[in-house]
């Protein structure tokens, strides 16, 4: 048995806010192999690995780097130490290039200035040298997201980084490019780096791993080999009790036709193309699910709808009625509601009260307000009501949403869309950053909804939660629907993901039968 | 349903939270009042350092309000104005706008309000009311030049309020000076607003020397009340306060964050423009030159240490106005520089928004509370 | 109204609008190094005010312009240290924090030469130092440029301090896109957490942001008193600092339009003093520059989003 390479022994962690991270957690990693570390969101794993990358200090708890102890206070220590980090949200300049970023905090001078030149020549031997070839003088800000990715793995090994952590890497990725991220990984790994992946797709961790750990409640439940375990024995260990993989959902008959989006065109306002000529249909008591990876126009697409965005040619029409153009508050007049896929941003007010995040695309109508005058006890009266049905978990509703975990922040912005009783429901990403027990309460309340005849747009970049929810699937690529199925259950992921990555592609005759 | 099927004692979590809730309030208040003390000792200090004599300069800055009524009225008077500023800038500033535009608001509604008050005959009550409601209207459409910009262009505020402050207090100055005033005379002021529009010196109604505290004190009851309904119980308080805890969420929800930002800036320009009335026709009863003398930006102070509620504004706006007549009387009779006041204000302010302070003490609770 | 035109495209016209522009050039300079670091200064007014009392108080003292210029710049960085400490460490809001500083140097400057001149005339003046006497920072005679005519008008003769803001802007430049430590700072401002995650001390970067902002503040403030003129008057900075600000924005924060921006406004400012000897009263005249600005940030803010707009439509028509 080889000897650890990094040991993490009795790590705690708490935050300033009471809040406790990590919990005497032990972790070792051995030279050369793969290592995943899985838990359920808030499980404490990234909170591991911000403290073996400098990011965070550890309570308590100690570091050993090849049996010696060490202290990680920064990033750039952690760097010294050959550790090296590629983050889930990308940590690049837009406005630099490729090289810039490559090189940054470590840029190639020449008498005192900065010399680009060298960066470029830098950027350039190291993708030839991992098989990750990128273009050093593009700016990154116009650069697609897979490629972003590369740009961090390169950061990495350019500062010398023997040990590489990867935080849910594939988050972002199609099947294929997710099997050219393996196949470099052990590549790397061939070369003599060490690999820890984060992840929460247990199918990859499967696949790729050598050894597993696995996180539950700030705790480290256990280590096991890979080869002596599987996915559905590393679920149990992540949450405890018999997870459900399948989704159970009884099959319906379609309703009639409610949005019909026909030959959208949209350019964002940097110029960068996002839609070209999207037409589909979603009918009542149906879940049309858009798989895709993130970044090729899905995030438009939703605001387009919902009326956050103006659409530069092409029509919307929600039960008949024309919304495009329309503003966010006749789009939801019109009968269509909106869980939007970033909730921190978009679907809550932190500061405000959980009642008050309650009633935002309602406090004109009675019985919040009459006669121009609010009335505080109907406010609170319903935020008390829609807490019992949708079990969030919180004392009390005068209480801001920030006090709120993630999960049950989800459930204020799925108990406020639903209860407004749509037509329409768009559910962009409704499941991420989100726990298991609620992601369950999540795909529940959706189907409930479809069967009650609401119709659903989902949009999701986990392919499972898209296969397993919609009735029918279509694809999106650059921008275009590339691909429609009125038949999912004869589809398996392999043959989606093809879709995704635009190897293959319906004809226009195909598409415009199953709109 | 699914798995977060616990049924808790609701009512006895409601009281904890309310209880926890007073306990943040208190230690909120304590702190404020211990950066207070700090500041007052810093200028202490300084004074000291100096060469003065900083307990009687103390003395008087602190209980020279209290000491003669015509002093207390001055106190009344000064603070008067700077509450009803300071209500007009907390709108705004509720919705995360920094609108530094009450300078032009007051100004203008000085302006309007003169040209009303001294040339159009008007009988009593009329004569107040008219003057009132026409400076606020134009201290709206002022409010609204800076709020069109930011709302619909996306301009920053801060340096459009300024500059409007700069060019509007000019062209004060000069149609104070060629027009207000008659040709050839001695000073430069406009002439008196007519005897129906002016607000009745509380000292005059009750025969003894109390400054010029005048019934314009009455603006500043219906002020409050106004505002605070109108940040609470309205709609478009509701928008307010939702855009300013976060703006892309009010807007997904459907709120016309435009149209609403728009109006916060218009509102309190209508607010601001009382404020000038106020000082039209309750203390000076003409145009004077500087009229409204940096009372904005100390009313935009009054507003943040209120932390723009509208029901701590006259508290602060009290304590504010304490401290600059204190500060005056300090000069006059200890022989320090009033400006020393300022400094002190200035502390207040630093230590105030630290918000780490406050942050501390909270956090050390729910350490406490967590094991 | 012909000799008014002779008089503003002239030569010693334009060599005005520098020297009217050196008091807006530097302080910009300064909002534009804390903008790109991520750190708006709205108190460069106070810096600038603080500079410009304690160099000509120092000066007065010392009897040196040097002196009392060292003396300024670094009462103007101690500041914005201050204001960085409040931020940064106590996080205090950055736009209330320089609020408070304005009123803060506002009031200790009144007070400060308040005392002075009590101590050292005998009665004190809230109004200025106009009764003390203090220095001047030295004009530069350029040989042979001087003589060449017009461009020996514009470019000789003028302070050591406007030649040093135009200098300062290629610097500038030069720091902001050519230094590690310069490219560190914009990429602080852009995205922290990038930097952060690369070992780029966030912290000090921004420190190091507003502190240069302070310096060049309080060039600024010193040339106002002891360049432009040779006295400290309660607030002579009369809102340049928040020119500076809107010269930022108006120059698309990059230092060469910024230097271009700020040229405008001095040029704006310039021509309302040319303008007041032509009988037009002095209020309206003066009301140029600032309406000039806003003009500049509504026809900004309108170009950018016509920009926006033809970006799309340009998708559009490729499509």
């Amino acid at each position: 048995m080889a000897e650890p390479l990094i040991e993490m022994r009795n790590i705690t962690k708490i935050y300033s806010n009471g809040v406790r991270a990590n919990n005497d957690v032990t972790f070792e990693v051995r030279p050369g192999e793969i290592h995943a570390l899985v838990g359920e969101n808030g499980a404490g794993k990234s909170t591991l690995m911000k403290i073996l990358y400098g990011m965070e200090k550890p309570t308590s708890g100690e570091i050993m780097l090849r049996g010696k102890p060490v202290t990680i206070n920064t990033p750039h220590e952690a760097i010294a130490l050959g550790i090296g980090m590629v983050h889930q949200n990308f940590m690049l300049v837009p406005s630099f290039t490729i090289a810039q970023n490559i090189v940054l905090g470590s840029e190639p001078l020449q008498s005192g200035l900065v010399n680009s030149r060298k960066a470029v020549e830098a950027t350039n031997a190291l993708g030839k040298q991992y098989g990750l070839a990128v273009d050093p003088n593009a700016v990154v800000d116009s650069v697609p997201v897979g490629m972003r990715q590369r740009v961090e793995i390169l950061k990495a090994l350019y500062r010398g980084a023997e040990v590489l952590i990867l935080d849910e890497p594939t988050a972002v990725l199609t099947p294929q490019e997710t099997i050219e991220l393996f196949a470099a990984i052990r590549q790397l790994v061939k070369t003599g780096k060490t690999v820890v992946f984060i992840s929460h797709k247990l199918r990859e961790v499967k696949e790729i791993s050598d050894r597993v750990s696995v996180m539950r409640d700030a705790k480290m439940v256990g280590t096991v080999d890979t080869a002596d375990t599987d996915e559905e024995r590393i679920a149990r260990m992540m949450v405890g009790r018999e997870v459900f993989m399948n989704i159970r959902k009884p099959p319906t008959q379609r309703g009639d036709v409610m949005l019909k989006v026909r030959d959208l065109e949209y350019a964002t306002e940097a110029g960068v193309e996002a839609l070209r000529r999207v037409s589909f249909n979603v009918c009542a008591n149906e879940i049309l699910g858009i798989a895709g990876v993130e970044g090729n126009g899905q995030t438009e697409l939703v605001e387009l709808i919902a009326g956050l965005r103006a659409p530069l040619a092409g029509t919307i029409a929600l039960a008949g009625n024309t919304i495009a153009g329309n503003t966010p508050r006749e789009v939801r007049q019109a009968g269509c509601a909106h869980i939007p896929e970033d909730r921190l941003t978009n679907g809550v007010a932190l500061t405000s009260s959980i009642s008050e995040n309650l009633i935002v695309d309602r406090y004109t109508q009675e019985p919040f307000t009459r006669g121009g005058f609010m009335n505080p006890v109907a406010i609170r009266d319903n935020g008390d009501r829609l807490i019992e049905q949708y079990g969030i978990r919180t004392p009390d509703g005068t209480l801001p949403v920030g006090s709120l975990s993630g999960g049950n922040m989800q459930k204020v912005v799925v108990a406020r869309e639903l209860s407004s009783q749509p037509k329409l429901l768009i559910a962009a990403q409704p499941t991420r950053g989100v726990d298991i027990g609620a992601s369950e309460f999540m795909h529940e309340q959706l189907i409930q909804a479809r069967n009650d005849g609401v119709a659903i747009l989902l949009i999701s970049a986990d392919l499972g939660e898209v296969l397993s929810l919609s009735d029918r699937l279509a694809v999106m690529k650059d921008g275009r629907i590339t691909a429609i199925f009125s038949d999912v259950n004869a589809l398996t992921e392999e043959e989606v993901g093809l879709y995704m990555l635009g190897i293959k592609q319906q004809t226009e005759v195909e598409i415009e039968q199953n709109l | 349903m699914s798995a977060a099927q616990i049924t808790f004692d609701r009512s006895a979590e409601r009281a904890r939270v309310a209880a926890e809730r007073r306990r943040l309030a208190t230690i909120d208040l304590v702190i404020t009042l211990a950066t207070i003390l700090l500041a007052l000792l810093i200028g202490f200090l300084v004074m000291l350092v100096v060469g003065k004599d900083p307990v009687k300069a103390y003395q008087a800055l602190l209980t020279g309000p209290l000491s003669r009524t015509l002093r207390t009225g001055r106190w009344l008077e000064d603070a008067t104005t700077l509450i009803i500023l300071g209500l007009s800038v907390s709108i705004a500033f509720r919705a995360r706008q920094f609108s530094l535009g009450a300078e032009s608001q007051m100004y203008v509604g000085a302006m309007v309000g003169a040209v009303i008050a001294i040339y159009v005959p008007m009988p009593p009550v009329i004569a107040v009311i008219l003057p009132l409601i026409c400076a606020m209207v134009a201290g709206f459409l002022i409010g609204l030049i800076p709020g069109l910009m930011k709302a619909y262009l996306n301009a920053n505020e801060i340096v459009a309020t300024l500059m409007i402050n700069a060019v509007v207090f000019r062209l004060y100055d000069y149609f104070l000076t060629y027009v207000f005033t008659a040709p050839g005379a001695q000073q430069i002021r406009s002439e008196a607003v007519q005897p129906n529009a002016v607000l009745a010196r509380i000292g005059d109604i009750f025969k003894f020397n109390f400054g010029r505290v005048n019934t314009g004190v009455i603006f500043v009851v219906i002020g409050v009340i106004l505002v605070w309904i109108l940040l609470t119980r309205t709609p478009f308080g509701y928008e307010v306060r939702t855009i300013g805890s976060n703006e892309k969420f009010a807007r997904y929800g459907g709120i016309n964050t435009k149209r609403t930002i728009a109006l916060s800036f218009a509102i309190g320009g209508a607010i601001a423009a009382m404020g000038g009335v106020h000082l039209l026709l309750g203390v000076h009863n003409r145009l004077i030159p500087g009229m409204a003398a940096g009372l904005a930006f100390e009313g935009i102070v009054v507003a943040l240490l209120a932390r723009n509620n509208p029901l701590l504004v006259p508290i602060t706006g009290l304590f504010y106005s304490y401290l600059r007549v204190g500060g005056d009387i300090m000069e006059q009779e200890a022989q320090v520089g009033a400006e020393i006041v300022q400094v002190i204000q200035a502390v207040i302010i630093l230590l105030i928004t630290a918000q780490v302070l406050i942050d501390l003490v909270k956090a050390r609770r729910a350490r406490q509370t967590s094991q | 109204m012909e000799q008014a035109l002779q008089v503003i495209f002239s030569a010693s016209f334009i060599a005005s609008v520098l020297r009217v522009a050196t008091p807006l050039i530097l302080p910009a300079l300064g909002g534009l190094i804390s903008e790109l670091g991520g750190v708006s200064n709205i108190a460069l007014e106070g810096m600038m005010l603080a500079a410009a009392c304690t160099g000509v108080l120092v000066s007065v003292y010392t009897k040196s312009a040097w002196a009392g210029m060292l003396a300024g710049v670094a009462v103007a960085m101690l500041l914005a240290t201050l204001l960085a400490f409040f931020h940064l460490n106590l996080r205090a809001d950055l736009i209330l924090a320089a609020i408070a500083l304005n009123i803060l140097c506002s009031g200790a400057t009144t007070f400060v030469v308040y005392l002075v001149t009590q101590s050292l005339t005998g009665s004190g003046d809230k109004g200025g130092t106009s009764t003390l006497i203090s220095q001047q920072m030295p004009f530069i005679e350029i040989p042979i440029i001087k003589d060449i005519p017009v461009i020996g008008t514009i470019f000789s003769g003028q302070n050591i301090l406007t030649y040093a803001a135009l200098i300062l802007t290629a610097l500038v430049a030069l720091f902001l896109f050519r230094t590690r430590i310069g490219i560190h700072l914009r990429a602080v401002g852009e995205n922290p957490d990038a930097a952060r995650s690369v070992g780029i001390n966030v912290q000090g970067m921004r420190y190091l942001a507003l502190i240069l902002s302070g310096f060049f503040a309080g060039l600024g403030g010193v040339f106002l008193s002891m360049g432009y003129v040779k006295f400290f008057a309660r607030d002579m900075t009369a809102g340049r600092g928040f020119i500076a600000l809107a010269a930022v924005y108006l120059g698309a924060k990059n230092p060469w339009g910024t230097l271009i921006a700020a040229l405008a406004f001095g040029a704006a400012d310039a021509l309302s003093i040319q303008l007041g000897n032509l009988k037009i009263p002095t209020q309206i005249v003066q009301m140029i520059p600032y309406i000039a600005t806003i003009i500049a940030l509504v026809l900004y803010a309108v170009v950018q989003r016509q920009r926006a707009i033809n970006r799309q439509r340009k998708f559009r028509q490729a499509v």
